[in-house]
């Protein structure tokens, strides 16, 4: 068959807008077959260039198609059917239509080959994203949605602003390696806005701020696509850059931290996020072909176990109307099948042997230790301690046990619709597959893999690293209950720190400006040019308009003295020319 | 009455798990020991240590859990209507 290419996310852009017009069953079937297809097309996809499109003279790459897209094309689309799935009970087209365009959104990033694709697929992801925090519909979440919606609306002018620049120099929108603009403006600019949607520190705060409020379904998708297509544009283009592997660990320490602090669970989840994407980063840093499997492999790791968590939060906020820690426990009484659905995904990031993140987050760790970086090295294994301690012990103790020390008041679940338990069932089987079968996920990689993650030591001090942060966990169980709290984060700085900033603008800067500056201005501008003016008005009136006038007046004078003589009658002129004739007459005769 | 709640809720079998998870613990740090080098060796001279994932992970665990509630109470914790209007 020798068929045009399909883009799969214009599949999923354009298809999404059928979803509204069907019913019932149609509708589900169709919202499975859609993410299905995109999933088949990409499946079949051969290495090699497709879509290119000239516009104004520069050529847009719609489909580069390499290994290092096809990897990140297949776990988008895995992630796209898993979504649906788990949302296939929501009677709200609004949040479908959302969801696929974001996902398709993510995949246009994905196989863009030149900078102006890239920035229309970038600003699709913030819009349609932004929406599945809105149709939450509350005002907490409308909030949030604002916030998050200007972070990106920043983060896309600056990607505008590097690309431009970049434009002007190279006179090329090809999207590559920048390397050789290391540096540069252009470099500093794309890396910045590429790093606001990887969600490093100090550019972190929209994440974990607007994950927890979107709806429950929607925050399933939200936790793959902006982060992970954003690690991929950074392999891309940024791969070795040296300053990228000191963000990652500090990154992946940074939502360990706050992780400790936070009460609401999506939250708590959510600033894991921005620690398992420290790892990514560090290894885009780090640069060497492990790594970059490294970071390909955890990112792929990442969004399955990652939707998992979130799906399983997602239930409980869905059954039982809760999101904060401290109002949960006694849980698995009556929700067994999602707390072990959940603790799946907890032993995947936390990296227990056999299941998905043992695979993945090693390369990454092994790759630190390759270009022998102790810090580094220590700095991630001990983010992965938090990470275990927190998502795989924390948060499951707290939702689904909890001290709870009288039954009756235990809280009351029931298990979620059975679409959200299959979704999180074949998320569950994918961690459990590719941590079983690591071979399955490191044939797709980017580079040759010789890595082997299993081996005696790897699993033994990995088993001693998770079984001794667990007795650290009971040990210090009680400083470790959840506070109603919040912790400030770097939204501060638009939160609270622009209510000063305008206090500042409305009361010290206003009056500066009133008494300060509108005096300087009164002396030094105001009154010298008034005098100045008045001068010339007096020039004006005296001296051009006298001249002028004197002139006219003289003018009227001598013509009313001509008018005399023009009177218009004929008896008038005869006598004149009479006097006149007269005159010459006497004239003639005197001077004979 | 679930498995976990035939298990969680008598304080006898309660007991029994707690007493396998410590010999659980006992168990890898020795078998850290003894496999110790069957990987190739680590990058670093401190993955020599005997039980050094063991002891990593106690320590990191409970930084993480100090220093965090450190920093939280001295500066970042706030109220939860801190940024209401």
């Amino acid at each position: 068959m020798n068929l045009e290419w399909v883009h799969p996310g214009l599949l999923l852009i354009l298809g999404a807008w059928v979803l509204p017009l069907l019913k019932g069953r149609v509708k589900r079937t169709a919202m499975l077959v859609l993410p299905g297809a995109a999933m088949v097309v990409c499946w079949l996809m051969q290495p090699g260039t497709y879509g290119v499109v000239s516009f104004f003279g520069q050529e847009l790459v719609f489909g580069r198609v390499d290994r290092l897209s096809l990897v990140f094309s297949y776990v988008f689309t895995i992630m796209a059917f898993l979504g649906m799935l788990y949302a296939l009970h929501v009677e709200d087209d609004a949040q479908h239509v959302a969801a696929l365009t974001y996902a398709g959104s993510a995949l246009g990033v994905t196989f863009a080959g030149d900078f102006l694709s890239l920035y229309v697929f970038w600003e699709l992801m913030a819009i349609s994203s932004v929406l599945l925090v809105w149709l939450r519909r509350e005002r907490t979440a409308v909030a949030a949605g604002f916030r998050y919606l200007l972070t990106h609306v920043f983060g896309g002018l600056v990607l505008l602003a590097g690309i431009a620049i970049y434009w002007s120099q190279t006179g090329t929108l090809a999207f590559g390696d920048l390397g050789a603009l290391s540096g540069g403006v252009a470099w500093a600019l794309i890396l910045v806005a590429f790093l606001l949607n990887a969600a490093v520190p100090p550019l972190n705060a929209w994440l974990a701020d607007a994950y927890p409020e979107a709806t429950v379904t929607g925050a399933v998708f939200m936790t793959a696509f902006t982060t992970k297509s954003a690690v991929y544009v950074l392999i891309r283009g940024f791969a070795g850059t040296e300053l990228l592997m000191w963000l990652g660990a500090v990154m992946a320490i940074y939502g360990v931290v706050y992780a400790v602090l936070e009460n609401d669970a999506r939250r708590l989840l959510a600033y894991h996020i921005i620690s398992q994407v420290g790892y990514m980063v560090c290894g885009v840093g780090i640069g060497t072909a492990l790594a970059l499997n490294g970071a390909t492999a955890h990112a792929f790791a990442h969004i399955l176990y990652k939707a998992l968590l979130f799906m399983g939060a997602g239930a409980v906020l869905h059954t039982t109307g809760l999101r904060k820690l401290s109002d949960m426990g006694g849980l698995y009484r009556t929700m067994p099948l999602t707390l072990g659905l959940y603790m799946i995904g907890a032993f995947a990031i936390s990296a227990v042997p056999l299941f998905s993140g043992f695979v993945s987050k090693s390369m990454v760790v092994s790759a630190a230790g390759e270009v022998h970086s102790a810090s580094i090295f220590l700095m991630l294994s001990l983010a992965s301690a938090g990470t275990f301690l927190h998502t795989g012990l924390k948060l499951p103790y707290y939702m689904f046990f909890g001290r709870n020390p009288q039954p009756k008041d235990a809280v009351h679940g029931r298990e979620p619709p059975r679409n959200m338990l299959a979704a999180m069932a074949l998320a569950a089987a994918a961690c459990i597959l590719i941590g079983v079968f690591p071979g399955l996920l490191y044939r797709f990689l980017p580079n040759p893999v010789s890595y082997a993650p299993y081996n005696l030591t790897h699993i033994t001090s990995t088993l001693g690293m998770l079984g001794f942060t667990a007795l650290g966990f009971f040990l210090l169980l009680k400083h470790l209950d959840p506070e109603r709290k919040l912790s400030l984060d770097t939204d501060w700085f638009f939160r609270r720190g622009a209510t000063g900033f305008l206090a500042l603008v409305q009361g010290p800067l206003k009056r500066f400006e009133s008494d300060f500056v509108g005096e300087i201005y009164e002396f030094v501008i105001r009154r010298p040019v008034l005098s100045v003016a008045r001068l010339l008005r007096g020039i004006d009136s005296i001296i051009v308009d006298g001249i002028l006038v004197r002139a006219g007046s003289s003018i009227k004078t001598l013509s009313g003295m001509l008018r005399t003589l023009a009177s218009g009658h004929a008896q008038h002129y005869g006598l004149i020319m009479a006097a006149g004739i007269l005159v010459l007459l006497a004239l003639a005769l005197l001077a004979s | 009455m679930s498995f976990l709640q035939k298990h969680l809720e008598d304080p006898v079998r309660f007991a029994r798990i707690r007493r396998g998870f410590y010999l659980g613990l006992i168990g890898i740090a020795v078998a850290e020991i003894v496999t110790l080098g069957f990987g190739g060796h680590g990058h670093f001279w401190f993955e020599g240590i005997p039980a050094w994932g063991s002891l990593y992970g106690l320590v990191s665990c409970i930084a993480i859990i100090l220093v965090s509630k450190l920093i939280g109470k001295l500066w970042l914790m706030r109220r939860e209507d801190y940024y209401e209007p």
